[in-house]
């Protein structure tokens, strides 16, 4: 199991450094005048200047180098020089991220937290009323786009439950609307899936034998079926991980909250290089975490599935 | 001859399928006794499923008793309150199986009273919980056992049913065993329930041949010190040959010969019962073909006239189209549904293949 771990970890790193790489020698393909926003009004002098302080004439070997050997020996993510001018990229992030980590973990723990029991309680009463009902729901979510319920969210949640429109991290309840609104998709989707695979579970032959055996339906439900059916609910969890800090451009700027939301793409049509390379280096790196996490937690599930085993190595 | 703990009269199944009713037991009359092995035969789709989940209360959602009652003996006056229960003509007080509605009624009988081996045992363990917990699962539900009384009882158990080194499957999972491990597991958790009945829906139909011997002979064993009433659903008469009592042929939803396991054998009466006996592949002869019952059972959806069984029958008779026989006595314990046994009907004689089971005699009761 270490040993398995310890070569998982290994071959992470070696996939963010193929990452970081490929994305470092992408962004330098992309035409110069962009790096310059008055690129019409410059001299050759000033460009020449210009491409030169951004280390961009140097060969590409020698830039992966420097990168690589600022990022491992310092820990310096570089100096963005466009999306704000000449702060070291490290400065920015930092206050963004954790913002959009809270935000997100928050609303994975609620969606848990009403998701599952949804699914549980819809296959639990499938074909009655509930079931319905949370077909309904799930079905309105998936189709409606998700901008829509979030401006009803938030035009109703301000002037019904008086909860301030604008998000300020002090503020508790000012963290409510955006919170609920991220979450409803995960919602339909837990329940969706749950609702799905327990209602597979409860028609194999264990739990007739179960039933056999004289255990009631909600021992059933909740001891047998449960279980089994989250084993494979355990896939979704790298994406929802990585949701987290990738954050959401929508919400973030609805409630003008100061997190992640839309930075990567903001920062790709600025063509800000450091700041790309970092952002896709946090994002690679949450990723694969995720990616850890979900086999993980698939491997203390289901005991068919193992790390160490001959062909169980993946 | 025992007391019954098992009484059946007159049970009607239907199902219902997209507005149509499918007649799947036309009127069962059976006794079981307490401490026998009944074997149920017949082939695919005679009912004999259906007819078994009915005494545990798990007949599929569309499925509904229309008719009829399953009488069951053994609760003695737990079921006094209860509006199933009853006591009969002679004074036993019983419990109508057929007229519990609550599920939490089922749960008192499952299990405890009435157990079941499902036919597959490769998939009816569940695969996340350790052999130790699914065994001491029926243990807590039914004797209220819990921690190390449990495990001791569970490891009792898994001794009892031939599994080596008990403490260390204990704690493996499904499937880490082998089939035949699997199916003594499932039976292992049959017998924590320790019930009364003990239903085994072909119990060996998934296992080889070695495998099936070394199973049939731990039921036997299992039978005599548990003191359990047992019914075998199969369509291998090598098994009922081995281990059953008594006999029920089953065909097209009803039973037409019932009797013990040697009258069935060697003294058939009915025209399917003979026609079963000689697919025996025992009875072929070098050279020849096997013999096989020619077309197919009766649809259930229409209303059947007459015997089912006459379509197919060479010996039918002209009444056999228009009215169902009803049972003829042969012996006190022996009884066939067919107009053949009529005093008016004509003498026929059963295929004489079915002699050399006489002489076979040793392999039927081996």
């Amino acid at each position: 199991m270490l040993q398995y771990l310890g070569k998982r970890v290994l071959r992470s790193i070696l996939t963010l450094f193929i990452i970081l790489c490929v994305v470092f020698i992408l962004v330098r393909q992309m035409p110069i005048e962009g790096y310059f926003p008055n690129y019409q009004k410059m001299t050759e002098e000033q460009l020449k200047n210009g491409i030169h302080q951004m280390g961009l004439d140097q060969p590409m070997i020698v830039q992966l180098y420097g990168f690589f050997k600022n990022l491992i020996l310092h820990g310096d993510l570089g100096t963005s020089r466009i999306y704000r001018n000449n702060v070291p990229v490290a400065e920015i992030l930092a206050p963004k991220i954790p913002i959009s980590v809270r935000l997100g973990a928050l609303s994975i723990l609620f969606s848990m937290l009403v998701g599952l029991p949804m699914g549980t309680l819809m296959a639990k009463y499938k074909g009655r009323f509930f079931d319905h009902l949370g077909t309904g729901f799930i079905v309105l979510i998936q189709a409606v786009p998700a901008a829509v319920y979030y401006l009803v969210i938030q035009l109703y949640g301000t002037e019904l439950l008086h909860i301030p429109m604008l998000f300020k991290v002090n503020n508790p309840v000012s963290w409510v609307l955006p919170v609920f609104s991220m979450s409803l998709g995960n919602i339909a989707y837990y329940a969706m899936w749950l609702r799905r695979y327990m209602v597979d579970e409860s028609n194999k032959d264990y739990v007739t034998l179960a039933r056999i055996k004289g255990a009631g339906e909600n021992r059933i439900m909740f001891r047998h079926v449960f279980r089994n059916a989250f084993v494979p609910m355990a896939q979704y969890l790298p994406t929802s991980f990585l949701n987290t800090v990738i954050g959401s451009i929508y919400i973030e700027s609805l409630y003008s909250i100061p997190g992640m939301g839309g930075l990567l793409v903001d920062v790709i049509k600025k063509q800000d290089n450091a700041m790309i390379q970092a952002i896709v280096l946090l994002f690679a790196t949450v990723g694969i975490i995720g990616l850890l996490l979900g086999d993980l937690m698939m491997v203390l599930l289901d005991p068919r599935i193992s790390f160490t085993k001959k062909g169980g190595d993946r | 001859m025992n007391r019954t703990i098992l009484s059946v009269r007159g049970l009607h199944v239907c199902f219902f399928l997209r507005g149509r009713t499918l007649h799947a037991l036309r009127g069962i009359d059976l006794d079981v006794y307490e401490g026998e092995s009944l074997a149920i035969v017949g082939e695919s789709g005679s009912g004999k499923s259906v007819l078994n989940k009915n005494f545990i209360g798990l007949l599929d959602q569309n499925g509904r008793i229309t008719e009829g009652s399953i009488r069951y003996y053994g609760m003695y006056d737990k079921m006094k309150h209860n509006p199933a229960g009853g006591t009969d003509e002679e004074g036993r007080p019983y419990c109508d199986l057929a007229k519990i509605a609550r599920r939490e009624d089922w749960l008192r009988i499952r299990g405890s009273e009435i157990c079941m081996i499902p036919q597959d045992p490769m998939t009816s363990l569940n695969p996340l919980k350790t052999i130790g917990w699914q065994i001491s699962e029926a243990l807590m539900l039914h004797h209220g056992m819990k921690g190390q009384m449990a495990k001791d009882e569970t490891l009792h158990i898994l001794e009892e049913v031939r599994i080596d080194h008990p403490e260390k499957r204990y704690h493996q999972y499904p499937h880490e065993l082998s089939g035949g491990m699997r199916q003594r597991i499932v039976i292992a958790i049959a017998i924590a329930c320790q019930p009364k009945i003990l239903i085994c829906d072909e119990p060996t139909t998934a296992l080889d041949v070695t495998i099936q011997a070394q199973v049939l002979e731990l039921l036997k064993e299992l039978k005599s010190k548990y003191n359990l009433t047992i019914i075998f659903i199969t369509h291998d008469l090598g098994v009922v040959a081995s281990i059953a009592d008594r006999v029920a042929v089953m065909y097209a939803g009803d039973i037409v010969e019932i009797g013990m396991a040697e009258e069935i054998f060697y003294e058939p009466r009915h025209p399917y019962t003979w026609a079963l006996l000689s697919s025996l592949p025992q009875l072929g002869q070098r050279g020849e073909e096997l013999y096989a019952i020619k077309g197919t059972p009766p649809n259930l959806f229409t209303e059947i006239q007459g015997d089912a069984f006459a379509a197919r029958n060479p010996h039918a008779l002209k009444i056999d189209h228009l009215e169902q026989p009803p049972y003829f006595d042969v012996s006190p314990t022996h009884r066939a549904r067919t107009w053949l046994l009529d005093e008016r009907a004509p003498k026929v004689e059963p295929p004489p293949a079915l002699k050399k089971l006489r002489t076979l005699g040793g392999a039927v009761h081996d």
